[in-house]
């Protein structure tokens, strides 16, 4: 702290010499010169290969059971993409530093040994920190506006601020009504005569909307692999709703703790044709197709 | 204190006379004698309340079951009685009923109760000792650890055998919900317990907390609580998870009184401590300490400290209110009468998102603190470190309804909260790059408090990414309550928390104890759990992206091989941890004798002797430096200098220092 007395203040009257002034950029080529900047900045360009061919695995894993089966959940996955590789760099940065001061690069002490020496008196820099600061933020910043983006994205394309049947759709989406109670899932159908069905059946490419809500105490509706997930809450209706876009069969499970058998709260939804759809609801007794 | 009295003597204020030995009737009491009055006070209660509800139910009631809530009324003030009880045995409300009767404690009284010449008995006592209470918690604190552990291992040896339920359902989500808020309340106390009250004093260089006896009813009060939510397994269990969700929670069996009872006393002994040790921060400073001299620890204690003041109330309330809907029927939270889910969802995230921030600041502020003594080299940036704890403390308030993405209560509400919940992202990257510039370019010296950084800074990396992933909150409509939630808590809680505490705890063993922490066996430990915890969590991880939700004994089949592999993970954990105990518990008996300063730090507490005598120090210290001032002058920079002074002249440079 002291140091700056010790230093002698250039006189007065003495003029600046401009021909010695280094240019603006000098201190930040100087840095980059120096051997371990430069190890560190390939350990940082490594680990960042490493983490964005991560990305690649988790989302891999997301689409084991089928995934993505709607566009909701394309979306998701595009998201996860994106924050990873946002991320990746800085992460990267803050393993290498991590990495190279653990391995010994800047020299170590060993356990049995006690230091000797105290090592460079750094105490701050003020580049370091408003370089950090600004691209934290910044990254931070990006990473807002991208979920906000996203969100009202997926917003408009489940259950909107307008609700989806009530929405200037070429096709009439389908409703369905989901009641939740220790440990089974029901669905009804009420634009095909109320009828009810354990299992979930939807056309593919046709808008489903879910009216959800519970008997007893708090469920959560989860369709895996479509990528949706709402609370199901005793004296309360919620909404989700989205647009299969795979045929097949896939998940759905009860996302909240919920009492014993919490774990067996789960069951299926079936992406079928419309035809297939439509003869499906004759088959239950439905009095009207979609 | 002492010198508290002699201004008192100077001034003739009278003094309360000493009537008989030192201590009165805290002589008599123990911890033995609390549990004897705990039970039979719980007794009482019991047989008092049965006789009132009873009657109140009206004639031809036999016993108070007549009444609807009879039994839970009755199991509600039994355990009221056993936490009166249990206190009033240990000897805390001695003071304040002296007081009122007319003959306090006197200055002799005091040190009695301060432990003064007193053997190991003084561990077994209600004792105002700073450094006694510090004890106390960290023996409570491995306990709580080695009972949630175990609840851990049997939560994944029921996950692994994915062929068969091994407990019965109810059972297995009881484990669960006493897992979670066993190890929560461990965490929670795990460095502001055993860390912030024997050593924040000591270097603050204060003689003793400023409120003794509020320190030594923090610490009892903790005790009283365990027992009452420990009892929930055999009294029905609360199968509801930590969070015992409403009305799951109005259903669950009598256990669930315990676990409220336990929640209530916990928050009264969590304000008790917080009030104290903020206290003790702002005002009780040594000399020359100013807010710029403040070791960052104090100042994470501090800022947890106030945290847990603010918030644990919402807690409290929460199961006040719940255990109300319980025996009064009132209906805050039952929908069938008007109540709302999602104002209990409402009040318990109001501390339960704060809760992760006041284990996680103590346990990396405390990493901020030794870390500069083992890179000699000062702290980076240390006015970044400060605003990185108060920018998490402040912004800690606005984040509780990432919790409640999925909920339904309110869609618009996410918009804010997801922006919220990134912005914390920016306070905590400052102490990232704050633990990178003390690491930049110095020479670690490699002892397991060092080590213990770098598995922290890993954990946390991952810990945050996974963050960022849950913040958003289109990715959360798929990842939230799955089993890549428990994951990144876990990363964070444990990871960052735990593993943190473990490299705080070797560091300040030896100030604490008088010995070393045993290296080679502290490290075996250490790096076997560090080990298992990853292979433990990134399977999970995968679990959670395949599409396992949380909380659930059997899964679809495939799940089955992340789960063996977490299964196997955890049982490596478990050994680590293990011998992490045997290190702990060798070392305490037989290791290395730890001079005055074990480490070669600057702080107050390595300018006392060791062990800490009584009152700390003989002369209370005067500060006149700060508490990181390691580091020879940098050959880069004094080349920059030159340059900067050739050309700038001394301006920026005075500005840099």
């Amino acid at each position: 702290m002291s140091t700056t007395e010790e230093r002698p203040m250039p006189a007065a009257d003495e003029p600046e010499s401009p021909t010695n002034r280094p240019g603006s950029m000098h201190l930040v080529k100087e840095w980059l010169q120096r051997p371990y900047v430069r190890r560190i900045l390939w350990i940082t360009l490594a680990i960042t290969a490493v983490i964005i061919a991560l990305s690649f695995v988790m989302v891999a894993f997301m689409n084991q059971s089928g995934g993505p089966a709607s566009s909701i959940m394309d979306e998701i996955e595009k998201t996860m993409f994106v924050l990873t590789i946002a991320c990746a760099p800085l992460m990267a940065a803050t393993l290498a530093v991590l990495t190279y001061s653990w391995w010994g690069g800047w020299g170590s002490v060993a356990a049995a040994d006690e230091p000797t020496s105290d090592g460079p008196g750094i105490k701050t820099n003020g580049v370091a920190v408003v370089t950090w600061i600004t691209v934290c933020s910044l990254l931070a910043g990006f990473l807002v506006v991208w979920g906000l983006v996203e969100l009202a994205t997926i917003t408009s394309s489940s259950y909107g601020s307008v609700p989806a049947n009530q929405q200037p759709n070429s096709v009439k989406p389908v409703d369905v009504n989901v009641t939740a109670q220790q440990w089974l899932w029901s669905f009804e159908y009420p634009d095909s005569g109320n009828i009810q069905s354990s299992v979930l059946v939807l056309p593919v490419n046709v808008p489903a909307y879910f009216n959800v809500t519970s008997l007893d105490v708090v469920h959560s509706f989860w369709v895996v692999e479509e990528g949706v997930k709402i609370d199901a809450n005793p004296g309360a209706i919620t909404n989700t709703g989205f647009t299969p876009t795979k045929l097949g069969t896939f998940n759905v499970r009860c996302a909240e703790l919920c009492g014993l058998h919490h774990a067996y709260m789960e069951t299926q939804v079936k992406v079928v044709t419309q035809e297939q759809f439509n003869s499906w609801i004759r088959e239950q007794g439905g009095n009207k197709t979609s | 204190m002492s010198t508290a009295v002699a201004i008192h003597e100077e001034a003739h204020v009278p003094q309360p006379t000493q009537v008989g030995k030192p201590g009165g009737f805290l002589r008599r009491t123990n911890f033995l004698t609390a549990l004897i009055s705990g039970v039979v006070t719980a007794g009482v209660f019991w047989i008092v309340t049965d006789k009132i509800t009873t009657a109140v139910a009206g004639a031809g009631a036999t016993n108070s079951m007549a009444l609807p809530s009879g039994l839970n009324i009755n199991i509600t003030m039994m355990y009221i009685g056993w936490v009166i009880g249990f206190m009033a045995g240990i000897g805390a409300f001695a003071g304040p009923i002296r007081w009122f009767l007319g003959h306090d404690l006197t200055h002799a009284d005091a040190e009695y109760m301060a432990g003064k010449d007193m053997g190991r008995e003084k561990f077994w006592k209600f004792t105002t000792d700073h450094k006694v209470v510090g004890i106390q918690y960290l023996v409570v604190t491995l306990i709580l650890f080695g009972f949630g552990g175990l609840l851990a291992m049997l939560i994944r040896t029921e996950l692994g055998a994915t062929w068969t339920e091994v407990f019965n359902p109810n059972f297995y989500n009881s484990i669960i919900g006493t897992h979670g808020i066993v190890m929560v309340i461990a965490m929670i106390i795990v460095i502001s317990g055993p860390i912030g009250n024997f050593i924040v004093p000591i270097m603050c260089g204060a003689r003793d907390m400023a409120f003794p006896r509020l320190n030594a009813l923090s610490i009892w009060l903790l005790i009283a609580a365990v027992p009452p939510l420990v009892s929930n397994l055999l009294m029905g269990g609360i199968r509801d998870g930590w969070t015992v969700y409403q009305p799951l929670a109005d259903q669950a069996p009598i256990g669930m009184i315990g676990y409220q009872i336990c929640i209530i006393t916990f928050a009264f002994s969590t304000g008790i401590a917080s009030v104290n040790l903020i206290t003790t921060i702002v005002r009780m400073r040594a000399a020359g300490m100013t807010w710029s001299r403040t070791p960052i620890l104090v100042y994470g204690i501090l800022g947890s400290s106030i945290m847990g003041l603010v918030w644990f109330p919402m807690y409290q309330y929460s199961q006040i209110l719940a255990l109300s809907d319980r025996t009064l029927l009132t209906s805050f939270f039952v929908p069938a009468s008007g109540g709302s889910v999602w104002l209990y969802e409402n009040l318990f995230w109001l501390l339960g998102h704060p809760e992760v921030y006041v284990i996680v600041i103590p346990a990396t502020a405390g990493m901020l603190e030794y870390l500069p003594v083992f890179v000699r080299k000062p702290l980076f940036s240390y006015r970044l470190a400060v605003a990185g704890i108060f920018g998490v403390v402040g912004l800690s308030a606005v984040v509780w309804v990432h919790h409640m993405y999925m909920t339904g209560w309110a869609p618009q509400s996410n918009y804010p909260f997801m922006l919220s919940t990134e912005m914390i992202s920016i306070p905590f990257s400052f102490l990232v790059l704050v633990v990178l510039g003390t690491m930049w370019r110095g020479k670690p010296w490699k002892r397991l408090p060092m080590m213990a950084v770098y598995a922290v800074v890993w954990n946390k990396v991952i810990g945050g990414i996974t963050g960022v992933f849950l913040s958003d909150t289109p990715v959360d409509q798929y990842m939230h309550g799955s089993m890549f939630v428990v994951a990144h808590f876990h990363y964070m809680l444990m990871g960052a928390g735990l593993f943190g505490a473990m490299g705080v705890t070797a560091y300040f063993f030896p100030k604490m104890i008088g010995r070393y922490l045993d290296e080679f066996w502290g490290s075996v430990g250490f790096w076997t759990a560090f080990a298992g915890f990853q292979v433990t969590f990134m399977s999970m991880f995968v679990a959670g992206l395949q599409g396992m939700p949380r909380r659930v004994l059997q899964f679809d089949s495939l799940f089955n091989v992340s789960n063996w592999i977490s299964t196997i993970g955890a049982y490596i954990i478990g050994i680590g941890m293990l011998i992490f105990l045997y290190a702990i518990i060798e070392s305490w008996r037989n290791g290395i004798l730890a001079p005055d300063n074990p480490w070669g730090g600057k702080t107050l507490e390595n300018f006392t002797t060791t062990p800490v005598p009584h009152e700390n120090f003989p002369v209370l210290p005067v500060v006149t430096s700060g508490p990181y001032d390691f580091g020879t002058p940098d050959p880069y920079e004094l080349a920059d200098d030159a340059i900067m002074q050739q050309t700038e002249g001394a301006e920026k440079v005075s500005a840099q220092s």
